[in-house]
């Protein structure tokens, strides 16, 4: 299979340049995660870098945060809408996170992104997305609730920052001493990213970089399209239904996925969108999308913006799934959770066994604030790992971050240490997973209380739902969030004030089992009984 | 007389390096392993050692070893049954870890398998706070019942985690004496022992993989330490460990998570003995064997120490040279993947079938092949001519490949032999440039099997422009382990500001820790002479939760080591980071100490100077495929045996010797120092 666009580059520079790529997106996390302040960077890595050419294209992304695509996609493009070259300078950092205005899928998510030049010419751009904890306890009925809007704009001149735009950033937050030492951070990694690139065009000379970054993105799309070509032509449908903390009901959602040779086009078919935090902005489909095809397609893809060509995504303007201004969008990831099982659904039809049942199909957010005894504020971020889709011919995976997400936990020890909250539980779910030939893996049970009053909001899916089973698999259990035992405490505001003694859980959602529990191995059935996992019918 | 002895036991072989101190005179010996029972093949290579040497056996004067036991048990999942005892509430928090699934985007990937069953973990009622007080005291029943539960389920190590045990270990402790009543036979290991420092998953993996490799450990060292005392030998046996130290076997037997590392630590303390003699502290070692490459990076002659890293999917914190592991090796397979790209490894065809011209069936091309089609390795014969070899498959396998890509089959070769360079280089750049370390600063160590055949082109793309290639590069980690000190590490973590430290405190804690170095070093039977500790510091601004290692002046703690100790934080900071905070206070984390008995080491010959004229070691030639010249040129080449000390040759060259070949490209020139190492450098 050959791309159109054919370079005559040697693959073998190709390969040294893409593996130097991808050392330096690496090297760019780590200094983001190594030197900031905020339990949210520090402990759960909730950050991703990435390289870009002049015009935005993605060079490279590193293996963070699938959902962080969505920050990448749009922001040099609408940077470069607004800012002319010429005034472009070595030393200049842009900072933005506004979905409408091609900053990041949602408001915390604040995305960086630093010129390289080379040789006084702009080669491309370094650029990162750290989730800034917070914007907490905002309202979501619309974006204008949700936080400070912040268009792609200039936070450095030539080195030098641009004070008026700090300060009026950091007015508009709760924590901005944990806001400041992340944005340093973020310019850290920045600086490594342009050191790097600016090393290898010294090194092969920037036109073979270019064009080395040109071939990385063909050699990606020809993978994608390898893979498409070989799953059997079709148009495959699937549903399923979509409920939050936050509506009442629930969602319809749809996909119409249609191979024909070696592209795809998929056809998402969603409700209006809604007054809640729950819509998705076209960037985080297209993140969500990439994601859920390169996983069952080839997951061996780069991540570049080559294996985007052969993908068209539809999806009517409005709707939950391609929201408009001013939908609020804070917890879209939910959602996106459901594009992939949308997305894999689908697929099943004709790869079943390279999908997996249904994951739990929500990331469970709780997100802590209140005061300090100086005055000041706190807040504590967590979103909670659930179980993974049972695989044809094995168990799936317990208590793991799937799909859009990959954040890390925050250590008993480090969260103790920083805020008023003591946990006392963090085990499996053992009745969470879905029973099969192979059981859908068990979500867990998180469960803290609070040594001092504070308000704690809550997102997630699959509370009333259940994470599909395949081939006779059962479903996996629904997630819930609690508070002294009662799930009854919460509204549809999702927040909860807790006084001091207060237990507070979430339980996250079990997947799907797959294949037909009479036929799960009895030794297998022996040892569950043993390790006291009761799967769910 | 007096010799000292090096056994490395490997997967597939078995070395031995024998040292006469009186004479300097080296010896190496390689036995076949006997990997059901590594101690064997190790005292059948240690009596045939000594017999062909012709010693006594009364005149061992040391025996060091180096294994793979630990390592290989934890990949293999040959540990025991274990049992854990841990707080109740989190009994589950070995399987969950920090929640990340294995691989982003592969849904078929899984964990590493979980060491403990969860039938047999079991949580207690106990909580301490975070200032070290007692929330709820430890239910001693509870205790009691588990260690009965899991005594009767057959267990044989029982790890026990609880939470804070690294400020407080009151509560282990008195676990670990209800544990012996119940089930005195169990193999016991202590988080607030194994590894006191903070955060509690990866506390809780180190002691579960320090159970889990317990009493593999304890046997091997017993079932050794009998069959080396039925041979006679009189001396304790020393066991390296990941810090790249040895110790005595029943310290090993006990903390066998410290021995993960054994094997490879062994040849960057062998590199850096090397560094020493040739007056070169600056090193990167590369020591690449059949299917991967272990490189390290020493800086004024020594390795950086981390304090936490995963093998093999499971997080250990405990002191490890900072070796840094990476699927590239001689028998590394090349492939087109489906983008059309070439690929090479992580793959390997290993010793069996090996690489494609060994005619043992396959037909997919490796490293080695391409060596032997561009003729940098004799096309004849590998092993000084002891194994022969058919060139002809090699060309067949690698023209596939070049008709896929469309490419010659020696521009296909070369371009195979970038790219496993190119892997290897990301290697070294991890430990170099992503540490603020500038690579081209650092001269290369190249040993193993193939590494002396790779290291001028990694060299060249790494900008480095000096390689050392020591006398016996193929046994260098056996020769490391007689120019191993004792070693061992201590450390405790408390968070204290730097502000706000004065030298009393920071005295009180490092005298906690030379307490316990003191307890080291009479039970090893160290010399006070011999005795020496060094100091370290882990620092970060209050706030960040990485800490960056800071030195610690010996001396007398005073105010002015703590203004050093700062002025070392800030600049570290500024390197790695790009900036420092002046505003924001600084924390000391973690307190450690490396307490080191000096060993009398093996003293290396200078050999007289002969003159550069290198044409008695000429053997021939044979023409060698080089992608400057754009084809074959005739290259002289030399046997390493006959090389003598002060000889020069000009590349293009190819240096043969049993073990090894040398690749000395022609804008490099080689020379030979007093101790017979191979010093190369670009003209």
């Amino acid at each position: 299979m050959r791309a159109p666009t054919e370079t005559t580059l040697n693959p073998v520079t190709v390969e040294v340049i893409g593996s130097a790529f991808s050392s330096a997106v690496d090297e760019m996390g780590e200094a983001l995660v190594r030197a900031s302040y905020s339990t949210n960077i520090k402990e759960r890595r909730d950050c991703s870098t990435a390289l870009c050419t002049a015009t935005g294209d993605i060079l490279c992304q590193a293996e963070h945060i699938p959902m962080h695509l969505g920050s990448f996609l749009q922001f040099v493009p609408k940077l470069l809408e607004v800012y002319s070259l010429d005034d472009m300078h070595p030393g200049d950092v842009f900072i933005g996170n506004d979905p409408y205005a091609g900053g990041g899928t949602h408001l915390p998510d604040i995305v960086m992104a630093s010129p390289i030049f080379v040789e006084g010419a702009l080669f491309g751009w370094a650029i990162n997305t750290a989730h800034h904890s917070d914007f907490a306890d905002r309202g979501h009925a619309h974006i204008y609730q949700e936080g400070l809007r912040i268009p792609p704009l200039r936070l450095d001149r030539a080195g030098v920052r641009q004070d008026e735009v700090m300060r009026l950033f950091l007015l508009n937050c709760q924590v901005p001493k944990e806001r400041v030492s992340d944005l340093r951070a973020q310019m850290a990694a920045n600086r490594l990213g342009i050191v790097r690139v600016q090393e290898l065009c010294r090194k092969f000379g920037s036109d073979i970089v270019r064009d080395a970054g040109k071939a990385l993105m063909d050699y990606a799309e020809r993978k994608m399209r390898a893979g498409i070509a070989a799953i059997t032509d079709g148009r495959y449908v699937f549903e399923d239904v979509y409920e939050s903390e936050s509506l009442e009901g629930h969602l319809d959602l749809g996909v119409t996925l249609t191979i024909a040779g070696d592209a795809m086009q998929l056809d998402f078919v969603s409700p209006p969108q809604v007054r809640a935090g729950l819509n998705v902005i076209y960037t985080a489909l297209q993140a969500t999308v990439y994601y859920a095809v390169k996983a069952v397609v080839d997951p061996s893809v780069l991540p570049n913006a080559g294996l985007a060509r052969p993908i068209t995504i539809n999806a009517e303007p409005g709707t939950l799934l391609n929201c408009a201004h001013p939908a609020a969008v804070d917890g879209r990831i939910s959602a996106c959770q459901r594009v992939v099982d949308l997305v894999h659904g689908a697929l099943v039809q004709v790869v079943p066994h390279r999908v997996t049942a249904a994951s739990c199909g929500s990331v469970h957010v709780a997100s802590f604030s209140g005061t300090r005894p100086g005055g000041g504020l706190w807040v504590y971020l967590e979103t909670i790992a659930g179980g993974s889709g049972a695989r044809y011919n094995k168990d799936g995976l317990d208590a793991v971050q799937v799909h859009m997400t990959n954040t890390s936990n925050l250590p008993l020890e480090a969260l103790e240490a920083e805020y008023p909250i003591t946990l006392l539980q963090y085990e499996f779910a053992e009745d969470s997973g879905g029973d099969g030939r192979f059981l859908g893996g068990m979500g867990v049970r998180r469960v803290y209380r609070a040594e001092a009053p504070c308000r704690v909001q809550i997102m997630g899916s699959r509370l009333s739902s259940r994470a599909w089973g395949l081939d006779g698999g059962a479903p996996g259990k629904s997630g819930a969030f609690l508070v002294n035992g009662n799930p009854k405490a919460i509204d549809l505001s999702g927040t909860i004030d807790l006084v001091k003694g207060d237990v507070f859980a979430v339980v996250t959602p079990g997947a799907g089992g797959y294949g037909d529990p009479a036929l799960r191995d009895s030794a297998a059935r022996a040892q569950d009984a043993k390790a006291g996992r009761r799967p769910a019918r | 007389m007096a010799w000292r002895i090096g056994v490395d036991s490997g997967g597939t072989f078995t070395d031995v390096c024998l040292i006469d101190d009186d004479r300097g005179d080296l010896s190496i010996w390689k036995v076949s392993s006997t990997p059901d029972d590594p101690s064997r093949g190790i005292a059948q290579a240690f009596a045939e050692g000594i017999e062909r040497v012709g010693a006594d056996v009364a005149d061992v004067s040391f025996f060091g070893h180096g294994t793979t036991v630990a390592t290989n048990a934890l990949i293999q999942n040959r540990g025991v049954k274990t049992g854990l005892i841990t707080t109740k509430g989190f009994r589950d928090l070995l399987a969950i870890g920090r929640q990340k699934r294995p691989d982003l985007y592969d849904l078929q990937a899984d964990k590493p398998v979980e060491l403990v069953s969860r039938d047999l973990r079991i949580g207690v009622s106990e909580r301490l706070r975070i200032d070290g007080s007692v929330e709820t005291p430890l239910a001693e029943d509870e205790v009691r019942t588990a260690a009965r539960h899991l005594r009767d389920a057959g267990v044989e190590a029982v790890a026990v985690c609880f939470l804070y045990s690294f400020l407080s270990d009151a509560h282990e402790r008195r676990a670990a004496e209800i544990i012996a009543e119940e089930f005195p036979d169990a193999f016991v290991a202590l988080s607030s022992q194994v590894a006191p420092e903070f955060r509690e998953f990866e506390r809780l993996s180190t002691t579960v993989v320090n159970a889990y490799l317990g009493p593999v450990m304890r046997g091997y060292v017993r079932a050794l330490s009998g069959k080396l005392a039925d041979a006679g030998l009189d001396v304790a046996p020393q066991l390296t460990q990941s810090n790249g130290g040895v110790t005595g076997f029943e310290i090993a037997a006990e903390m066998p998570v410290r021995t993960v590392l054994s094997g490879p630590s062994t040849g960057v303390v062998a590199a850096q003995a090397l560094g020493q003699m040739s007056g070169i502290g600056n090193l990167i070692t590369f020591d690449m064997g059949g299917t991967s490459s272990d490189v390290a990076l020493l800086t004024d002659g020594s390795c950086r120490m981390v304090a936490e890293a995963e093998v093999h999917g499971y997080p250990l914190n405990t002191p490890m040279l900072d070796i840094h592991t990476v699927g590239a090796g001689g028998g590394s397979i090349a492939y087109v993947d489906n983008g059309g790209l070439l690929k090479v490894g992580p793959r390997s065809a290993g010793a069996h079938p090996g690489p494609a011209c060994y005619g043992l069936g396959t037909l997919e091309p490796t490293v080695t092949d391409a060596n032997v089609v561009l003729q940098t390795q004799n096309p004849t014969a590998l092993l000084n001519g002891q194994m022969p070899i058919d060139r002809g498959l090699s060309v067949a396998a690698i023209e596939r490949l070049a008709q896929q890509l469309g490419l010659g089959v020696m521009e296909t070769a070369d371009g195979i032999l970038d790219i496993v360079t190119a892997n290897t280089a990301k290697a070294i750049r991890l430990i170099s440039v992503q540490r603020g370390h500038d690579p081209r600063d650092y001269a290369m160590v190249a040993f193993g099997g193939a590494g002396p055949v790779q290291a001028a082109r990694l060299a060249r793309e790494l900008g480095m422009s000096r390689i050392l290639i020591p006398r016996t590069p193929g046994v260098l980690c056996a020769l490391g382990l007689l120019m191993t000190d004792l070693r061992t590490d201590y450390s405790a973590t408390q968070i204290m500001l730097l502000d706000d430290a004065t030298p009393d405190m920071l005295r009180g804690v490092f005298d906690g820790l030379r307490a316990q170095a003191e307890i080291w070093f009479n039970a090893e039977a160290i010399a006070p002479e011999a005795r020496n500790v060094t100091l370290r510091v882990d620092m970060r601004y209050a706030g960040q939760n990485y800490e960056i290692a800071t030195d610690l002046p010996t001396e007398e703690i005073t105010a002015e080591s703590l203004v050093a100790l700062k002025d070392s934080f800030l600049a570290h900071h500024q390197r790695l980071y790009g900036f420092v905070a002046e505003a924001d206070a600084i924390q000391m984390v973690t307190y450690r100490l490396q307490a080191t008995g000096s060993v009398p080491k093996a003293d290396h010959p200078k050999f007289p100077h002969a003159g550069p004229d290198a044409s008695a070691a000429l053997t021939g030639s044979r023409p060698v495929w080089m992608r400057d010249a754009g084809g074959f040129v005739e290259t002289p080449i030399f046997a390493r045996d006959l090389l003598l000390p002060g000889n020069v040759i000009q590349g293009p060259a190819i240096i043969d010797q049993l073990d090894t070949t040398t690749v000395v490209p022609p804008d490099m020139v080689a020379t030979v120092d007093l101790y017979k190492t191979l010093i190369l450098e670009y003209n």
